[in-house]
């Protein structure tokens, strides 16, 4: 038998339980400093970032400059050492990392706004609209991810402007189908039809009263795609499918592969940028899962505490 | 009070002694199923009824009896299957143009029975007040939007600073004092209420429903208030439509229809509503279950719970009839009784005399209750 | 005089939220006799529906249970392990929730979350199974054909019906209600109530009937109970409460009810609404919205008198006051 949800605050809604004077905004950012997950994921994000925007500031080599000796190990001058022709090692990742976020976010924000607009006016308008975009979104969520990469990658120039048409291309779907089984169960709520019937036209009701009651889930879907993203492109360039001029993560793990960095003992050659990755991917699930908790506080760690006794 | 001034456009205004609003054999049925599908659930057959200026006329049904459906029609929310409605002389159910439609809805606002779920949690109360005085009343500039929004909310019962809240920081009875604050903020002629009252505490409901009579003392609207509570029906209405099962079956005069109920479904609802200051009274037992509305057929929907249903009233569905003025119900046995000139029959009592359950179909006069009602003869 | 069948004493719940914890039951004390029908009434946030989760020990975090004990049966609920709650559990006291719609599976038949439910707490055959809840069906008027339809093809009175028929499969003692008629028309609202009292008075039970509306129960309960801002304010008879009501409170819920045969006059309602339980005004929680406040009730907070067989937490009726009070201009 399904017990209602006696802890939500639903029962207290009537007393008008509240923090005093706070908005939502602020009682939800409280919540997401508050919760460890978040601040890890944040911490992660924020340092990568300042990584990606001054390069300059924590390594003074050039990356490209292969005029080190070769293969060394880490050292004190190379801290993860250098590469087969001589490249400082930390140096590439550090400037590599600017246009791996660039690809992870400029594909989440795309494949976000793809998904949302599709999902949102496919549930809004319903009927033929509906069923036509929903058999878009299928078609696009059953074609097998991997083997479309690989033979679009093939064909398409290499480099991260195909990476990042390919990764939109098969990354909007999914969140399509989650947005619009949101906008259908909104479908239901008073306000849309009220916001109807005091004369709004389809468009402003989609974008000012839909969109906005789904920041939260938006911003978990983004976040989801990044983690998404993050793994696959450094696949796909793992794999030789980047363009190895460009300097990634993923084309670093590359050319390490490629000079059987692993074998001839290089190890941090081959180890650093895949770490890096994990760690990136990491911030963002980190991140993900803290959002989960704020829009369901069901899933919130419960907090042991001790009974007090009776004043 | 300020009324809209805006003439019907392409209509002949209310001069010509058209009602407010009217409505003409409204029909709505709903296909269940696919396209194919045979079945046909009716929502709302035949439903004619006027709405006067500064009238609050009460529609009264449980679930399932249509109400809210004649509600959703009179918005426009869904064109009807048959059937016309006009207001202020001019047909509008099949209006077309934007200018047309907005016009309307600046006339006809609707305020829902849910007030927490009928308001955009992510913005403040004053979104909704805001809006429609933007798409209602163009000739307000940005302050004297402002100025209308602290208005309207002070005519419903809520300080200005009100409007700076957010729905979660407001209790449910002054959210739905918002949902009226924006319906009026249209300078409406005709607010259609949908059970504003019902999801309240019922200590919370009186001043609501005060509110409501308030407003059409003072800002001279009329009200359509739908609702499945006999007593505040009573208490703000004028009139009272009472409707089972698609069909309305009995209008008139608010006591009149309490006091003299005719149709033997009101007089079941009156006995079933319970009023805590009187002693208990026995109804026979009544299974309570809704009536079939999925391709009905001919003849009076509540005979298989009347029990004072004769032979025609399963083949002939009966029509409104005549019994006082202004005073109608659809019964066959109801109609004879007043054309025979007898005491109407009583199929439900909802005087407490000690063990009177009168479930026979032998004419008696209405028993004089506690509060002293005279018998009708 | 016979030992009562539930006692609880002190029961206290707190909603523990991120920036403080939230007292919504606050030493909340009850008795119900064997085959007693109480009714416990009040607004939205008053802790009613707390109070039933708390005594049946189906409270779930943030909800936790403070203080307090509840002995049913000779046992204190409270200190029960969670197997012997379980053995309780269906067959000494049951629970019936406000929506059929949340308890009742969507999958299942109706035969099938019977079985689910006597197998939970007992050890039947199939045939006795069938059997028991083709009886429990009948017992509420509902065909036991219906035992093989799904929920969704039955109608709201006959769903709720359904819920009360689970809840009487071993005949407990006690049987818990949140709100059963809530979500009912007038009608099938008056003929489940009528139904529950038939079984009531046939089976023996005892009941705790929790509702909004105190109009419902005005008829069928042998004592009410009236709650506000997780206290109880009062206690008492059902027919003397109605007639001559002692809380302010109570008497404001009683003029807010619209008269369906009486003269039409004016309704007052109570102006204002519940207090922030997060904020509590010190002395008296009614006492903002009261007719009758007067300066004490704002320093003191009232404890339970004593009226008759009655109580009311009340400065009005407090015994020393009270003699002090008279000669004074109110």
């Amino acid at each position: 038998m399904a017990i209602p949800a006696i802890g939500s605050n639903s029962a207290l809604g009537g007393a008008g339980v509240s923090a005093p004077n706070t908005s939502a905004r602020v009682r939800f950012l409280r919540t997401l400093f508050s919760s460890k997950k978040a601040t890890a994921g944040l911490v992660i994000i924020l340092v990568i970032s300042f990584v990606a925007a001054f390069p300059g500031l924590l390594t003074h080599d050039d990356p490209n400059a292969a005029i080190y000796g070769i293969e060394q190990g880490p050292s004190l001058q190379h801290l993860l050492g250098t590469t087969l022709v001589g490249q400082d090692v930390f140096c590439q990742l550090i400037y590599g990392t600017r246009l791996t976020l660039v690809i992870v976010v400029v594909v989440s924000v795309i494949a976000t706004l793809l998904s949302m607009i599709i999902g949102i006016t496919a549930a809004y308008l319903g009927g033929l609209a509906d069923r036509s975009l929903s058999l878009l979104t299928d078609i696009f969520l059953i074609i097998p991810t991997l083997p479309l990469l690989i033979v679009l990658a093939f064909y398409l120039p290499s480099g991260a402007s195909t990476m990042i048409l390919v990764l939109c291309l098969t990354s909007w779907a999914f969140q399509a189908r989650q947005l619009r089984s949101q906008g259908l169960s909104l479908r239901s709520r008073d306000f849309l039809a009220s916001a109807r019937v005091r004369g709004e036209r389809p468009l402003y009701i989609v974008l000012v009263e839909i969109v906005p009651t789904m920041t939260s889930l938006l911003a978990a879907s983004f976040l989801g795609v990044a983690v998404y993203v993050v793994g696959f492109a450094a696949g796909l360039q793992f794999l030789g499918l980047g363009n190895s001029s460009e300097l990634t993560w993923g084309t670093l793990l590359y050319q390490a592969q490629a000079n059987d960095a692993l074998i001839s003992g290089n190890v941090w050659w081959e180890l650093s940028p895949g770490l890096a990755v994990a760690l990136l991917g990491a911030g963002f699930a980190l991140l993900n899962y803290a959002f989960d908790e704020i829009g369901n506080p069901a899933l919130r760690p419960a907090r042991r505490r001790r009974d007090r006794s009776a004043s | 009070m300020v009324q809209s001034t805006t003439p019907a456009p392409g209509g002949t205004g209310l001069d010509s002694g058209e009602p407010l609003l009217r409505t003409v054999d409204l029909t709505r049925h709903f296909r269940l199923g696919g396209f194919r599908s045979r079945n046909m659930l009716h929502a709302v057959d035949s439903f004619s009824m006027t709405i006067g200026e500064r009238e609050i006329v009460a529609v009264v049904g449980e679930s399932g009896s249509g109400k809210t459906t004649v509600a959703r029609l009179l918005t426009m929310i869904y064109p009807p299957t048959r059937g016309t409605i006009y207001y202020r002389g001019r047909a509008v159910n099949h209006l077309h143009s934007r200018r047309d439609i907005l016009w309307y809805r600046g006339e006809v606002p609707l305020v829902f029975q849910d007030p927490y779920s009928a308001m955009n949690p992510v913005f403040r109360v004053s979104h909704g007040v805001m809006r429609s005085l933007k798409l209602h009343r163009p000739e307000l500039d940005r302050a004297g939007r402002q100025r209308e929004a602290q208005r309207v909310f002070d005519t419903v019962g809520l300080s200005p600073d009100m409007l700076a809240k957010f729905p979660y920081e407001m209790s449910g009875g002054q959210r739905q004092r918002v949902g009226f604050a924006q319906a009026l903020a249209v300078q409406p002629r005709l607010i259609l209420a949908d059970e504003p009252v019902s999801m309240l505490d019922v200590s919370i409901r009186a001043g609501v429903l005060n509110m409501m009579a308030r407003l059409r003392e003072e800002e001279g609207v009329s009200l359509l208030y739908i609702t499945h509570d006999l007593a505040s029906a009573r208490y703000v209405a004028d009139r009272i439509i009472v409707m089972y099962a698609g069909h309305q079956v009995e209008t008139g005069p608010a006591d009149a229809v309490l006091s003299q109920p005719r149709h033997p479904y009101t007089q079941l609802l009156l006995s079933a509503a319970p009023d805590p200051r009187e002693e208990p009274v026995d109804i026979p037992a009544d299974s309570g279950e809704p009536p079939r509305v999925i391709n009905p057929s001919e003849g009076c929907r509540f005979a298989p719970r009347c029990p004072l249903a004769i032979g025609v009233c399963a083949s002939v569905t009966p029509e409104l009839s005549k019994m006082g003025p202004a005073h109608e119900a659809a019964c066959h046995v109801a109609a004879e009784d007043v054309e025979r000139g007898r005491p109407v029959h009583r199929a439900f009592s909802s005087s407490p005399v000690a063990g009177a359950s009168q479930s026979s179909a032998l004419p008696t006069s209405e028993t004089s209750g506690p509060q002293g009602r005279a018998p009708v003869g | 005089m016979t030992d009562p069948l539930l006692e609880v004493k002190d029961l206290t719940v707190d909603y523990q939220a991120e920036y403080a914890d939230v007292r919504a039951l606050d030493h909340v004390s009850l008795s119900v006799a064997p085959g007693e029908f109480l009714g416990v009434v009040g607004e939205s946030g008053c802790g009613k529906s707390t109070m039933l989760f708390a005594i049946a020990q189906l409270l779930s975090p943030p909800a936790v249970l403070i203080g307090g004990s509840v002995r049913f049966t000779g046992k204190d609920m409270v200190r029960l392990t969670e197997a012997e709650l379980r053995h309780m559990r269906w067959r000494d006291y049951a629970v019936v929730m406000q929506s059929a719609m949340n308890a009742l599976n969507p999958m299942k038949t109706v035969a099938a979350q019977f079985a689910d439910a006597i197998r939970a707490h007992a050890k039947m055959t199939g045939k006795e199974i069938r059997n028991r809840s083709a009886e429990v069906l009948r017992l509420v008027g509902i065909d036991p054909a219906h035992l093989d339809s799904y929920p969704h093809q039955l109608s709201g009175g006959m769903r709720q019906r359904t819920m009360i028929a689970m809840a009487l499969l071993f005949t407990p003692q006690l049987v818990l209600m949140d709100e059963p008629t809530s979500a009912l028309d007038v009608v099938a609202q008056r003929a489940l109530m009528r139904q529950i009292k038939e079984l009531q008075v046939q089976l023996g039970f005892a009941v705790i009937f929790v509702t909004h509306d105190m109009s419902v129960v005005s008829h069928y309960s042998d004592r009410v109970m009236v709650m506000y801002a997780g206290q109880t304010a009062e206690v008492g008879g059902t027919r003397r409460m109605f007639t001559s009501p002692l809380h302010p409170y109570t008497r404001g819920l009683m003029d807010a009810f619209p008269s369906i045969r009486g003269n039409r006059r004016e309704l007052t309602g109570i102006p204002g609404s519940p207090p922030d339980l997060g904020h509590l005004p010190s002395g008296c929680r009614f006492m903002p919205r009261c007719p009758d406040a007067m300066p004490e009730c704002a320093a003191r907070s009232p404890e339970m008198f004593a009226v008759d067989e009655a109580q009311v937490r009340c400065l009005l009726y407090d015994g020393q006051a009270h003699q002090g009070r008279i000669g004074e201009t109110a």
